[in-house]
């Protein structure tokens, strides 16, 4: 009864093919093109409005000096500002600090993910709840998540203050914030805290499309739990994790939100928190230097285009050698 | 040929058409090829004759009295509706104001300001000169100067405010101090700040967690040791032998003396230093005027008995002082201009200046209501203030204000953490500072 079901329709359509490669097939294809093409207008418009246009109105202003505090002409540079930026001490911080950041979150936040999500890939009492649990974090605005965990860190009221000095684990309050490192690792717990759910259920996703039997097969070959891992578990999860790299690399690049509430707007102490997205905001609106400003938004895009298009190769590069 | 023009090719040219002139309207409204503030150039503002309309109103939420009667009474004695009144966090209101302003938006015609801004959104040509028929003869210069740069007036001050010193005199008198007596200079106020400090309580506080309150704390000592900003040239010498002492002085209350607390350097602004002053567990602190409404308010833990309040005992000098008056300007592109001048002008005068003193606890901008006996009595810290008038009181609001509080809270924030000498983080500074007045001033 199967096969006589499957191999009807074809059959059916076999006197159709010649005249589906004529001139007709080529107009239905170019109506069809013309029709995908308008149902896509709106959302190519939206884009090009919201998107295109500001890009390409910031690189157009990146090739001006155009400080607002500053009355008279603004001349063109040309790429000037970009010059300025290659040999400015404050961007190169900003420039250390952000990859910094990126490579903790990103590679930190991927590789926890995993274990969470093998953890909660395993079958215990509680284990619904503990997957709701864990997307609390991510129902959580980010301006709420940085008011949060200031409270939580603060140096005269802060929990964990007060939590650690009860455990003896503190000799006195830790001023969390009031130190530029340790600013820096408040923000890094303050995202990965807020990132963990989105990565975890995706690989908690990759996890459900791995076959119970490769498991099966791998114990009857007398493979240990943690050989399982490393040869079933993070083989299958190759194409999640490639993504959750990419998605996650060009979140961390562009950080703002939670420094911003975290650090009451000033990107401390000691710009120990200005990222190359805050010192963008600090250029353009706290010192209206509209050119520079958007020069280094400019620099970030590409850096943030780099690092994606690099993750995308070692993507396609991966799945290669998967077909192979 | 009949269908060249059809129904989808009309819908598409018109799409084009609408974006296109939305494309070129944000471009005419920003093109940095344009030149500098678009706004015709109509000279300063004069006041109205019959001024009427409607105003919009954007502050900081530093003044109760506006919402509670000003409004009111200035819409009965002028006929002037005041649409809006919006209140902002004052950490906030800057990019606001600038992102309107650099749009061109005409939907709020009053912002408030101060000396910074007045000098940064004034030389952008984002804020209305006032003519000198505008401004009010009996205000007092230093609130002038908050709404002044360059010569020009770009706004009105709505309150007066110098910080000066408020104590906790429970904590005196714990500490055998006389609660009555305030320390005369700073080694007094270091001895006090020991006494005070124990267990659970700190001898001082500030707020050099940001950028502003860094350069704010930095100015004062600075000013308590005799030295300054700029020399008349704009010339930065805050990096000079004053500079350098008072910087290490301050810093040794927190790593030497130990009578600062730690959580100074993560308090972002005066009302969080005010409440953690009116919990008391904080022997001294030195704040605006509203810290005494505050301390003495329903939800203190003190009152008008155990408040004390004198001028910053100084280092090399007797006191010394920052100004922090704030005021109201025009925007450059508000449609309703006389009106809103009749605000600033309602704002100054005596009657409302009055209400600000009693009700709120800032200080009056008006020379009458400062001399009026009355208003000591309602607020006894004026005395205080009258007193500061003879020393330093300085803020050096400069277009280059928010370059300068960033780079020097940098600097602060590393002498604080001792990663950096106060002779290394000031030459540093003041090196940078150099360039931006080159770049701002030519």
């Amino acid at each position: 009864m199967t096969s006589t079901t499957t191999s009807t329709p074809p059959v059916a359509s076999a006197p159709q093919e010649p005249r589906s490669t004529g001139a007709g097939a080529r107009r239905r294809r170019l109506r069809d093109l013309r029709f995908a093409l308008l149902m896509a207008a709106p959302a190519l418009v939206v884009i090009v409005l919201l998107l295109g246009y500001p890009m390409g109105y910031a690189l157009y202003v990146s090739g001006f000096d155009w400080n607002d505090k500053i009355p008279g002409d603004r001349p063109f540079v040309g790429l000037g500002n970009y010059v300025d930026l290659l040999g400015d001490g404050q961007v190169h911080r900003a420039l250390g600090r952000t990859l910094l950041f990126a490579a903790v979150t990103v590679l930190g936040g991927v590789g926890m993910a995993v274990l969470l999500a093998v953890l909660l890939n395993v079958d215990f009492r509680g284990r619904t709840l503990a997957r709701v649990l864990l997307l609390v974090p991510w129902a959580v605005p980010p301006v709420v998540n940085g008011i949060m965990w200031k409270l939580i860190f603060d140096g005269a009221t802060g929990v964990v203050n007060a939590v650690g000095l009860g455990l003896g684990l503190f000799r006195e309050r830790v001023q969390f914030l009031a130190d530029p490192q340790l600013t820096m690792n408040v923000l890094i717990f303050a995202e990965m805290w807020k990132l963990l759910p989105f990565l975890t259920l995706l690989m908690l996703a990759g996890l459900q499309g791995i076959p119970a039997n490769v498991y099966k097969a791998a114990r009857i070959d007398g493979a240990s739990p943690w050989q399982q891992f490393v040869r079933v578990t993070v083989p299958n999860l190759r194409g999640p994790i490639l993504f959750a790299l990419v998605v996650q690399t060009m979140w961390s690049l562009k950080v703002f939100d939670t420094i911003f509430v975290l650090t009451g707007g000033s990107g401390g102490p000691a710009e120990g928190t200005t990222t190359l997205s805050f010192l963008t905001y600090l250029v353009s609106f706290s010192n209206l230097d509209r050119g520079y400003g958007a020069a280094i938004a400019v620099a970030s895009m590409v850096l943030v285009l780099a690092f994606a298009l690099l993750w995308v190769l070692l993507l396609r590069d991966r799945h290669k050698e998967g077909v192979r | 040929m009949v269908n060249s023009f059809s129904r989808r090719r009309a819908l598409q040219l018109g799409a084009l058409t609408a974006g296109s002139l939305a494309l070129g309207g944000c471009v005419s409204a920003n093109d940095p090829s344009a030149g500098g503030a678009a706004a015709p150039e109509d000279g300063p503002l004069r006041p109205g004759s019959a001024p009427s309309g409607e105003i919009t109103i954007l502050d900081d939420n530093t003044n109760t009295t506006f919402q509670a009667s000003t409004i009111a009474a200035f819409e009965a004695a002028t006929g002037i509706k005041v649409k809006s009144y919006t209140q902002g966090n004052f950490n906030d209101l800057h990019d606001r104001f600038a992102t309107l302003f650099a749009a061109q938006d005409s939907s709020v015609d009053v912002v408030m300001t101060w000396a910074g801004w007045s000098a940064e959104f004034g030389q952008a040509g984002w804020l209305q000169e006032l003519d000198a028929s505008a401004v009010p003869s009996d205000l007092i210069q230093p609130a002038l100067d908050a709404v002044s740069w360059d010569g020009k007036v770009y706004g009105l001050p709505k309150f007066s405010s110098v910080q000066t010193m408020f104590w906790n005199k429970e904590m005196f008198a714990a500490a055998d101090l006389d609660p009555e007596t305030a320390p005369q200079d700073w080694d007094e106020f270091v001895a006090a700040a020991k006494a005070m400090t124990r267990e659970g309580q700190w001898g001082y506080a500030c707020d050099i967690g940001n950028a502003a309150g860094a350069y704010q704390n930095f100015l004062r000592v600075l000013l308590l040791n005799g030295g300054d900003m700029y020399d008349a040239d704009y010339k930065p010498i805050f990096n000079s032998e004053q500079g350098v002492e008072a910087l290490t002085r301050f810093q040794e209350l927190l790593t030497l003396h130990q009578v600062m607390d730690p959580a100074s350097l993560q308090t972002t602004n005066a009302s969080d230093l005010g409440d953690q002053f009116a919990r008391g567990s904080t022997g001294i602190v030195f704040n605006w005027p509203f810290q005494y409404a505050v301390a003495t308010g329903e939800e203190s833990q003190l009152d008008a008995s155990t408040v004390g309040n004198g001028l910053i005992p100084g280092m090399s000098v007797r006191s010394a002082s920052i100004d922090g008056s704030e005021g109201f300007a025009i925007s450059k592109f508000s449609q309703n201009k006389e009106a809103a001048l009749a605000w600033l002008q309602f704002v100054a005068t005596g009657e409302v200046q009055s209400k600000i003193v009693a009700d709120e606890g800032w200080f009056p901008v008006s020379e009458p209501v400062l001399t009026d006996p009355a208003s000591i009595e309602a607020l006894p810290v004026l005395q205080t203030y009258q007193e500061s008038t003879q020393y330093a009181t300085k803020r050096w609001g400069v277009p280059w204000s928010s370059e300068l509080d960033q780079l020097l809270s940098v600097q602060i924030s590393e002498v604080m953490n001792q990663t950096t000498t106060p002779k290394e983080a000031l030459d540093n500074a003041a090196a940078q500072t150099e360039e931006l007045v080159r770049r701002y001033l030519g």
